[in-house]
């Protein structure tokens, strides 16, 4: 049975009951992580996992954790630990495109302060912020492996290297 | 951006400029998978010994002797065992790995398959860090281009041997580059960090005996493999056996990934003239961390006409450590009080939490360091912030501590000046922090 | 554990200790302060505090004094500039976003942050920033939590996982943004509060005590709980006549569950300063007429013209050895038939004890534990715990047999899944091996497993057996655990009876008959407690019945005499390991109460009947021990010490002739279906826990109340709501409570 769960514990989440729905495609691909682990070790395919909910469902909501409760046999609250510990699951909605500029020390020294400027007044918004329409998020976010290509971003999963304004313009504008 | 190798034949970067370098094809058309071979008539013992005799150090920034990390594998656990590829390159100023993974992954492949049959591993997984997602696509293809070509799977060559590899992803957390929260990672939950002992090696991924290795390692196991343990360690020096990839970021004309033997000699000839000096010639060198940023930073006068060696004993003895070789140069433009806050930020976002120390500790020097940059720094704050460096060294739960203070530390004391004219109360409010 | 010793070199001194043993352990008992915050001797370490650094010769860094194991030669160095540095410094960066509260904080007095910093003394404050904030928040009606002084140490969700194996409360995000808490911010589990017990600050509180009283201003009394047959030692904190939190903090109690305590131990005290309470003796003149308060004289009086010839007596095994015993004196002395109000009773297994009782430390360290029928982590919860890190810490082999897949399963080797009520036929086959495959829906080879199992093992072997089983699959199994034992094994045996007196009623009271033929043949009965099912009472010449509320069973009653709760008398209870342990005072009797063995003792005066007993609790357990041989020798001063608990000498049968009971098995085998249907859910943790092990003779009917809503003031731990035996609530008031949505879980707040 279904436990009682009071909706005004906390502003973070609002907890239902709702458990997500996939397609037969993507079970069947969430299927082929748990496949590389052994049987009883299928909470190893959480993370992976993670990225396939945030992936269908923009970000990782509260249905889509209860499904992967379920999937993977564990509490919604070990999903909650796992989740909220890596920095790019988000359990808030993001926009459909979430820039991540990096600002670490390479980056940082090659100009993203001009980049990260440039971006925002673009789009009218501060870092951490999604725009009113829902399409772009902008993060700042630690180093991305792209020190010698500094400055760079981050949208989605592409790399975006060696930035300069125009650059940036040309990418922004190319987004749907 | 520059990749080549200087002073030696490309090893690690032999396939970096050879169309299709990753597939199965061109890999195999350029010598690829014939250490394999050779490996699978060798008896694990001779394996272990050739790695040994190569004097080949772990490349993901602590450089443990890899031969030793494998002989301590016990031979008899009943349980299975697993070979670990630390494909988490998350070390500011390193990126070197990435190209590797995308255009030789099956270097990789061939040094995991090495190592599995070395140690009696019939699993392995490549752990790449969440950002990295792009690349896993191209592991995977060349996963099943090997497993289609009878080199991965059951039975690899006929010799009887069996091995899977899989590829796993993390999700934006530097701490799983430490190899034991690379393995609470891997097996789905937080990435914190483990005691040890245990070790990976006898208490490892599902506490099962586990080598984790970092990329750069495993790709040089089949050259190692080739070549002979010796030949392959004089091409380096006695203690420092082989090459090594080197990233170079900042403010160089040419940064970018390069392969130098060890002993390299010297950091400045390689600042200055093999990255085409500084970026602006105009302006002159002021700080170099050589070695990812986790380690001591360097001012000028520790590089220029010292003849600096590029390995792991001479960047000892010049005062830093050579990490992952991730190494950051910058001109005079730069100001050290800010580039410490910039690293010192980043360690109390990646800090995992765990231990009072680094939690604590790397919160309160940001907290520090950001009421200095808006202009109201205490002539007591680099004392404090070296006192707080203190307890935080060498306290903390596994060693990410230590990398948030080092760069601290050295910052203050080679670059005293730069902290001081933020603390004298009398200029700091005429300078303009970049934050 | 081995108990070879070692020499190390403390502070320059060379001193002894057991090889294996815990460093920081070592120095804490030779005297050595060493502060900690994660160490917690009963949990996997964590090493996360930082504050136990010593130096050890040899070994580049300072260690951690709590991860290190102890080996011979070793030189520790636990004082000296250095390290107070590092200690000092640990304290200083957690208080660096710790609020200076201590006295607004309900943990203030209590807390083990405060109490390091205090020792310290002059404590520089270099902390000048701005501190991180976190809301305060509920994380259920009665886990109240502050999170800006929690210092990480986690051992809440240790506990949790460890000791509960519930997973409920965790950590979350990272760094300096840890929080520990849930998804959702409910904490869904059984709400044990030993989150709120082990938590070393102000962070965890128990929202029902929250801003009632300091801690320094109640009177603690070590005592033992009045729930469960574990028998768990813990401290009321009274004042003024009143309860108000009941804790198991070992600075107190050094009893035998450590801090452990459930939900219903912890939480479950409001019955006693209820407002419902009887409050005064009370008479009902004329059948179907009202209870009219009356004196005690005129109880007395009452009874005395009325309590006649062919009496009977019920006693509840709630009450303590010493009612138990002045109840057994009197149907003695007045020529009654007595019975025990009990389900479940567990005499037969008593009877025939082949191997000694398992003490609960046994069972931590045993290394193999067969648990036959019963659920423990419902009713008997830190014999779970016990079992539970037997296997996680210790390595046990853990095999259950059980009709349902019960929860602790999942710490099972083996789990044999046997049909619906089938016990019997299990009985039958682990004692003779005879085939009842069918009836079992288990392979034969199974069972011969189990078997194999004990005798393949080494180390000690625990039975468990449930009082679901039957008297004669009891007796079967006891009788033949003995026979199992060899070279390197003990077998024990450890029942799991019901009620926290259960095992003191079967002591004391060998010679109770079934209580239906008890009801049947008597006109008059004295009950102690309240009945399962008062409808035998219906037509009863006069009933006398000593209670605490007014329940189905005083409505059949002329008399009702307002009983003392266990917090309001002394006397002691016998637990599952047949550990006897007292039961303290702590508060007055309220209203006109009194203890069931001075009610009884008036009556017996009253009709002139002289049970040859001094008025006192003590005096009452030293004729006791005089009369029943299982406590012979037993003294109020020996039970002195929580810490030391002592078993009584239970008899341990060389062998026992068990052939009527092995052919009531047959015949009760040959009645089960075949291949009959298996249950496959299974229950969540508490199903019962707040149902049949409150619901019983002595306080039948409170209940753990709240109505889903967060605030504490809704939270309701009272007698509202009566159960049946098969746990609904009887009251009107249940629609009510469904349609607040009454799970198996929690119940719900229904007002009168
Ligand atoms: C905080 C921290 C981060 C690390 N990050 C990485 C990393 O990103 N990649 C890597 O290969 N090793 C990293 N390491 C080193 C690993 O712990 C481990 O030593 C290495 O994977 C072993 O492989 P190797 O012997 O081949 O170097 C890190 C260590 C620490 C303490
Ligand atoms: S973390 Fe700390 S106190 Fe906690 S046990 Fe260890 S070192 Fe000791
Ligand atoms: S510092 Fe920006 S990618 Fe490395």
């Amino acid at each position: 049975m279904a436990a009682v769960r009071p909706t005004t514990y906390t502003d973070e989440v609002v907890y239902t009951d709702e458990v997500a729905e996939f397609s037969p495609e993507v079970v069947e691909e969430m299927r082929s992580h748990l496949a590389k682990y052994p049987p009883e070790r299928s909470r190893s395919a959480l993370i992976p996992l993670l990225f396939v909910i945030q992936r269908e469902r923009g970000w990782v909501d509260n249905p889509g954790v209860n499904f992967l409760a379920n999937f993977l046999n564990l509490e919604v609250t070990d999903v909650w630990e796992t989740a909220t510990f890596y920095s790019m699951f988000n359990l808030h909605k993001v926009g459909r495109h979430h820039i991540q500029i990096c600002k670490t020390l390479s980056c940082k020294i090659m100009g993203e302060p001009g980049i990260t400027e440039h971006v925002c007044s673009k789009l009218g918004i501060h870092p951490g912020e999604t725009t009113e329409d829902g399409k772009y998020t902008v993060s700042l976010v630690e180093c991305l492996g792209s020190c010698g290509t500094a400055p760079m971003m981050q949208i989605g999963f592409d790399y975006h290297e060696d930035l300069t304004t125009e650059k940036v313009d040309k990418i922004l504008d190319s987004l749907k | 951006m520059e990749i080549k190798a200087i002073g030696c034949e490309p090893l690690q970067l032999k396939r970096m400029h050879i169309e299709n370098g990753h597939t199965l094809k061109v890999y195999r058309e350029t010598g690829g998978y014939v250490s394999l071979k050779k490996a699978l008539e060798m008896s694990p013992d001779d394996i272990i010994q050739t790695v040994k005799d190569s004097s080949l150090r772990g490349r993901g920034g602590a450089g443990f002797p890899t031969g030793m990390k494998w002989s301590f594998v016990p031979k008899d656990s009943p349980k299975s065992k697993y070979v670990v590829c630390n494909a988490d390159e998350s070390e500011p100023g390193s990126f070197k790995d990435r190209y590797l993974l995308e255009r030789d992954p099956h270097a990789l492949i061939e040094g995991m398959i090495i190592a599995g049959y070395t140690l009696g591993a019939s699993t392995g997984y490549i752990y790449y860090r969440g950002e990295y997602n792009y690349l896993i696509a191209v592991m995977d293809r060349a996963l099943t281009e090997a497993r289609e070509a009878g080199l991965l799977g059951e039975n690899i060559l006929g010799t009887g041997f069996s091995m899977n590899i899989h590829t796993h992803t993390g999700a934006g957390a530097y701490i799983c580059g430490e190899e034991t929260a690379l393995l609470s990672s891997l097996e789905g939950f937080r990435g914190h960090p483990r005691m040890k002992p245990p070790f990976p090696a006898v208490e490892g991924l599902y506490a099962s005996p586990t080598v984790v290795n970092n990329v750069e390692t495993f790709t040089s196991v089949p050259q190692i493999i080739e070549m002979g343990g010796t030949a392959w360690r004089d091409l380096g020096t006695e203690k420092s056996g082989g090459t090594k990839l080197w990233s170079i970021s900042g403010h160089v004309k040419k940064p970018g990934v390069y392969e130098l033997p060890m002993g390299y000699t010297d950091m400045e000839k390689f600042i200055m003239e093999d990255c085409g000096g500084m970026l602006r010639d105009d302006k002159k060198l002021k700080a170099v961390i050589p070695g990812g940023s986790s380690v001591y930073i360097m001012n000028a006068g520790q590089i220029l006409g010292k003849g600096v060696t590029l390995d792991y004993e001479g960047l000892v003895e010049a005062g830093s450590m050579l990490g992952t070789g991730g190494m950051m140069v910058m001109d005079e433009t730069v100001d050290v009080m800010e580039t410490t806050m910039n690293l010192s930020e980043f360690y109390k976002h990646e800090s995992c939490g765990w231990c009072t120390p680094c939690r604590e500790g790397t919160d309160w020097m940001v907290k520090i360091f950001h009421r200095i940059a808006a202009g109201n720094g205490k002539p007591g704050d680099a004392q404090l912030l070296l006192d707080i460096c203190d307890n935080i060294e060498g306290k903390s739960f596994c060693p990410l501590g230590d990398a948030a203070a080092w760069p601290v530390q050295s910052a203050i004391r080679q670059f005293p000046d730069d902290f001081m004219k933020w603390l004298d109360k009398k200029t700091n409010g005429s300078i303009t922090a970049n934050v | 554990m081995s108990t070879e010793l070692v020499k190390i070199t403390l502070n320059g001194v060379e001193v002894e200790a057991e090889k294996g043993s815990v460093l920081i352990d070592v120095c804490r008992d030779n005297g050595e302060h060493i502060p900690s915050f994660c160490y917690y001797k009963d949990l996997d370490p964590q090493a996360s505090c930082r504050m136990c650094l010593v130096r050890i010769d040899k070994m580049p860094k300072l260690q951690t004094s709590c991860t290190i194991k102890v080996t011979d030669g070793m030189a520790v160095t636990t004082r000296s500039p250095e390290i107070e540095k590092a200690q000092r410094s640990m304290g200083e960066f957690l208080l660096a976003n710790h609020p200076l509260d201590c006295p607004v904080c309900d943990r203030g007095g209590e807390c083990e942050l405060q109490e390091v910093i205090f020792d310290w003394g002059d404590v520089e404050e270099r902390f000048t920033e701005k501190k991180n904030v976190d809301p305060e928040k509920y994380l259920s009606p009665i886990v109240a939590n502050d999170p800006q002084r929690c210092i990480l140490c986690k051992r809440c969700t240790r506990v949790c996982d460890e000791w509960m194996g519930e997973d409920a409360i965790e950590a979350g995000n990272r760094g300096v943004n840890t929080v520990i808490g849930t998804y959702g911010g409910w904490l869904n589990c059984s709400q044990c509060g030993n989150c709120i017990e082990v938590c070393p600050t102000g962070t965890l509180l128990d929202g029902v005590y929250r801003h009632a009283t300091r801690p320094w201003e109640l009177d603690q009394t070590i005592t033992t709980d009045v729930y469960s047959s574990d028998g768990m030692q813990l401290s009321i904190g009274s004042r003024g006549g009143e309860v108000h939190r009941i804790v198991a903090r070992d600075r107190y109690v050094n009893g035998l569950n450590g801090e452990f305590l459930d939900v219903k131990a912890r939480f479950a005290h409001e019955f006693i300063n209820h407002r419902d309470r009887v409050k005064t003796p009370m008479i009902r003149y004329s059948k179907g007429g009202k209870l009219i308060p009356a004196t005690w004289d005129a109880a007395l009086e009452l009874i005395s013209q009325k309590f006649g010839d062919s009496s009977g007596v019920v006693a509840s095994p709630r009450l303590t050895n010493e009612a138990l015993f002045t109840l057994r004196k009197f149907a003695e002395a007045t020529g009654s038939s007595l019975a025990v109000s009990d389900r479940g009773d567990m005499s037969a297994f008593f009877a025939n004890m082949t191997a000694p009782l398992a003490t609960h430390r046994d069972i931590r360290y045993a290394k193999t534990i067969i648990i036959i029928g019963g659920e423990p982590e419902e009713e008997q919860s830190f014999t779970a715990k016990q079992v539970r890190q037997a296997v996680r810490n210790g390595g046990a082999k853990l095999i259950i047999v059980n009709d349902t897949p019960i929860n602790l399963k999942a710490q099972a080797a083996k789990f044999v899944h046997i049909a619906p009520g089938s016990y019997d036929a299990f009985a039958l086959a682990f004692a003779d091996g005879s085939d009842v495959s069918g009836k079992l829906g288990v392979d034969a080879a199974e069972i011969g497993a189990v078997r194999d199992a004990i005798t393949a093992a080494q180390g000690d072997v625990v039975i468990m057996v449930g009082n679901d089983l039957s008297p004669a699959a009891q007796a079967v199994i006891a009788a033949s655990a003995g026979g199992f034992a060899g070279d390197g094994r003990r077998v024990l045996l450890h029942p799991l009876p019901l009620y926290n007196n259960s095992v003191g009623a079967i002591d004391i009271l060998p010679n109770a008959r079934q209580i239906d033929e008890v009801i049947a043949s008597a006109k008059a009965l004295l009950i102690a407690g309240s009945l399962q099912d008062a409808s035998a009472l219906a037509g009863k010449d006069f009933v006398v019945v000593q209670e605490l509320f007014l329940t189905d069973t005083t409505e059949h009653a002329d008399v009702v005499l307002p009983a003392a709760s266990f917090a309001e008398v002394d006397g002691t209870f016998t637990n599952n390991a047949g550990n006897v342990q007292r039961v303290r005072r702590a508060i007055e009797p309220v209203h006109q109460s009194k203890p069931d063995w001075l009610i009884t003792g008036g009556i017996a005066a009253s009709l002139g009947v002289d049970l040859e007993l001094e008025s006192s609790a003590s005096a009452i357990f030293r004729a006791l021990a005089d009369t029943v041989a299982v406590y012979e020798g037993l003294r109020y001063p020996a039970l002195k010490d929580e810490s030391e608990p002592v078993q009584a000498k239970h008899a341990v049968n060389e062998s026992v002739d068990v052939t009527s009971a092995v052919n009531d098995l047959r015949t009760s085998t040959d009645s089960l279906p075949e291949n009959a249907e298996k249950i496959t859910d299974t229950p969540v943790i508490g199903h019962k826990l707040h149902r049949l092990t409150t619901m019983t003779s002595k306080t039948p009917q409170f209940h753990l109340l709240a109505n889903g809503n967060p605030k504490p003031a809704n939270l309701l731990v009272s007698p509202l709501v009566q159960f049946d035996a098969d746990g609904k609530p009887k009251e009107e008031g249940f629609e009510e409570a469904a349609a607040v949505g009454i799970g198996d879980r929690i119940l719900v707040n229904i007002t009168r």
